[in-house]
């Protein structure tokens, strides 16, 4: 076997040498946990690293296989897990300081079963306070950074998994997605990054108050579409833990993967927030809808009429569901909440009942007019975030400049960051982030492709597709103590 | 009273009840706050909702064919 370049490393690459007992999990597992040990100091991706139960994992899994008991393609693959989904013995802050302490006692179902595929986890990564917001700038465990730059962010709220991926700090992490944590993140960090249809993967083993229970979803991040299917392959289905779990059937994801695109039909939204997408946000895009309709695809534009109230429906839905669940730490330790999070959660408390009926009542209406959109459409493009990764100290000041416009980060409702995300969280729709190019500064810009309820397969068809064809996952970050430049392998 | 003062009086009866020790421009900033969202949030009440049952779990059960 030829010597491994780990930045180069996916899942599709390495399980079938693992499989031949060509490569070995422990040594992957010591490759990975050493260039944590180097590069974590400066990205500060993992609030956590779990390196003795990793090697022990490593060592069962090799054994294991070394006595033909193979169990998958995620055997042997170490995995990194956000820090607001519990993990059996190992601490889960939620990126809070009010759970600074706390080490449960069981794993959430997706670690469980990742387990349980054999994967292997090293550590738990960093994330914003509670989840509740898009910069992974966390007042208690520091700021994670952006691989592609560092000083800027790498979005959030699961920025942490999305920087380790990036960095090749692990092969793939599980995230969570309420208002898009994990394409928020992806976007910014040229990963891929997935939230299935809602339901469709248990979400029991969150942590109470990081998400709305009816908005939130677990998700993926890769460094391929293909890793990512079988990721996906490994932690769906019903889990009867999760009351809102859904019992439709898995798809075999990676079946019809590479199945040609060629007559499935595109749809490009129009007339919500396209003034706010950066010129070189809207420029890629247009790129990569070319590139789909060369690759025989039909373009179709079409909008949503009540699109517009979206960001309202979201604001009511997730603020109200959240709180609910962080009220009685805002009673008996309101001290460990940074005051802007603290500020925030008064002011959901305001909210009042009958708005949050309406919301749902809207939300209704929305999604029946997606679902209308779905009978002439196989998939939904749209940029995944309308800038790139703002620099740190931009988050700060709490603006950006865009075209030369200076731009709130944070306006009431959705933050700029989401805007393009959260009306899949209000839907539930399938959604992925994939890199569809680059910036003069050399920053990712995320791709977002959405499917029908439960065609997670469409989506995996059509994003493979453009992923193949365009190739941008051949750019990676630079080492991280050069700044980010790019590279093209 | 107005909205803003009903507000802060329901502020400033959770500063009390939950011990925020909310300074009086924090006060100030939750209300702004609380304001900006009630203006976003004006708009879901003009809509004609007769009929239209909410949402209360996302139901995933129809599935293209």
């Amino acid at each position: 076997m030829k010597p491994i370049d780990i930045e180069a490393m996916t899942i599709g690459a390495v399980y079938r040498h693992i499989r031949g007992k060509k490569l070995s999990p422990v040594e992957l597992t010591d490759l990975f946990l050493q260039r944590i040990k180097k590069l974590n100091p400066v990205l500060n991706a993992y609030v956590t690293v779990t390196e003795e139960r990793a090697r022990a994992d490593a060592k069962r899994a090799e054994k294991e296989i070394s006595r033909g008991r193979y169990r998958g393609p995620l055997h042997g693959i170490p995995f990194s897990i956000k820090d607001n989904l519990v993990t059996e013995g190992i601490r889960t802050t939620a990126g809070s300081k009010v759970l600074a302490e706390w080490v449960p006692e069981h794993d959430a179902t997706v670690v469980e079963r990742l387990r349980k595929a054999g994967a292997i986890i090293l550590g738990k990564t960093n994330m914003h306070e509670w989840a509740s917001g898009g910069t992974t700038i966390n007042p208690y465990y520091g700021t994670t950074r952006n691989p592609w730059d560092l000083n800027r962010v790498p979005g959030g709220s699961s920025g942490g998994s999305a920087s380790a991926v990036a960095a090749s700090l692990c092969l793939g992490s599980i995230g969570t997605d309420n208002a898009g944590s994990v394409r928020n993140p992806a976007s910014f960090c040229g990963t891929v990054g997935l939230k299935a249809t809602y339901g469709r993967v248990s979400r029991f083993g969150d942590v109470p108050g990081t998400g709305g229970f009816s908005s939130d979803h677990f998700g993926i991040f890769s460094k391929s579409i293909s890793d990512c299917a079988m990721t996906l392959q490994t932690i769906a289905g019903h889990d009867p833990r999760d009351p809102l779990s859904s019992e439709h059937p898995v798809a075999h994801f990676s079946r019809h993967i590479a199945k040609s695109v060629k007559g499935l039909k595109f749809g490009v939204l129009r007339g919500y927030f396209e003034d706010k997408v950066a010129t070189e946000v809207t420029t890629a895009i247009d790129e990569a809808a070319r590139l789909l309709h060369s690759l025989g695809m039909k373009r179709v534009e079409f909008s949503i009429p009540h699109m517009d109230l979206i960001p309202a429906v979201q604001t009511v839905t997730s603020r109200v569901e959240n709180v609910v669940h962080l009220m009685p730490h805002m009673k008996s330790r309101p001290n460990d909440f940074s005051r802007p999070l603290l500020h925030r959660l008064i002011g959901s408390l305001m909210i009042p009942a009958s708005t949050y009926v309406t919301a749902q009542r809207v939300r209704r209406v929305i999604c029946e007019e997606f679902e209308k959109a779905f009978d002439k459409l196989d998939v939904i493009v749209t940029p995944t975030t309308p800038i790139t990764a703002p620099t740190i100290d931009e988050c700060k000041e709490g603006f950006v400049e865009v075209d030369g416009k200076k731009i709130a980060l944070q306006p009431a409702g959705v933050s700029l960051g989401t805007t393009f995300t959260v009306p899949f969280n209000v839907t539930g729709l399938p959604a992925v982030s994939l890199c569809c190019g680059f910036s003069s500064s050399g920053l990712p810009i995320g791709l977002q492709i959405v499917g029908g309820n439960f065609e997670e397969s469409r989506v995996f068809q059509v994003a493979h597709a453009y992923e193949q064809a365009a190739r941008w996952f051949e750019k990676r970050p630079e080492s991280p103590k050069n700044g980010g430049s790019v590279k093209t392998s | 009273m107005n909205v803003e003062a009903e507000m802060e009086e329901q502020i400033r009866k959770l500063n009390t009840e939950y011990g925020f020790n909310l300074s009086e421009d924090e006060i100030k900033l939750i209300v702004q706050q609380a304001e900006e969202t009630e203006r976003l949030l004006r708009p879901l009440n003009e809509l004609d909702l007769i009929d239209v049952m909410p949402i209360l779990k996302v139901e995933k059960k129809k599935v293209k064919k």
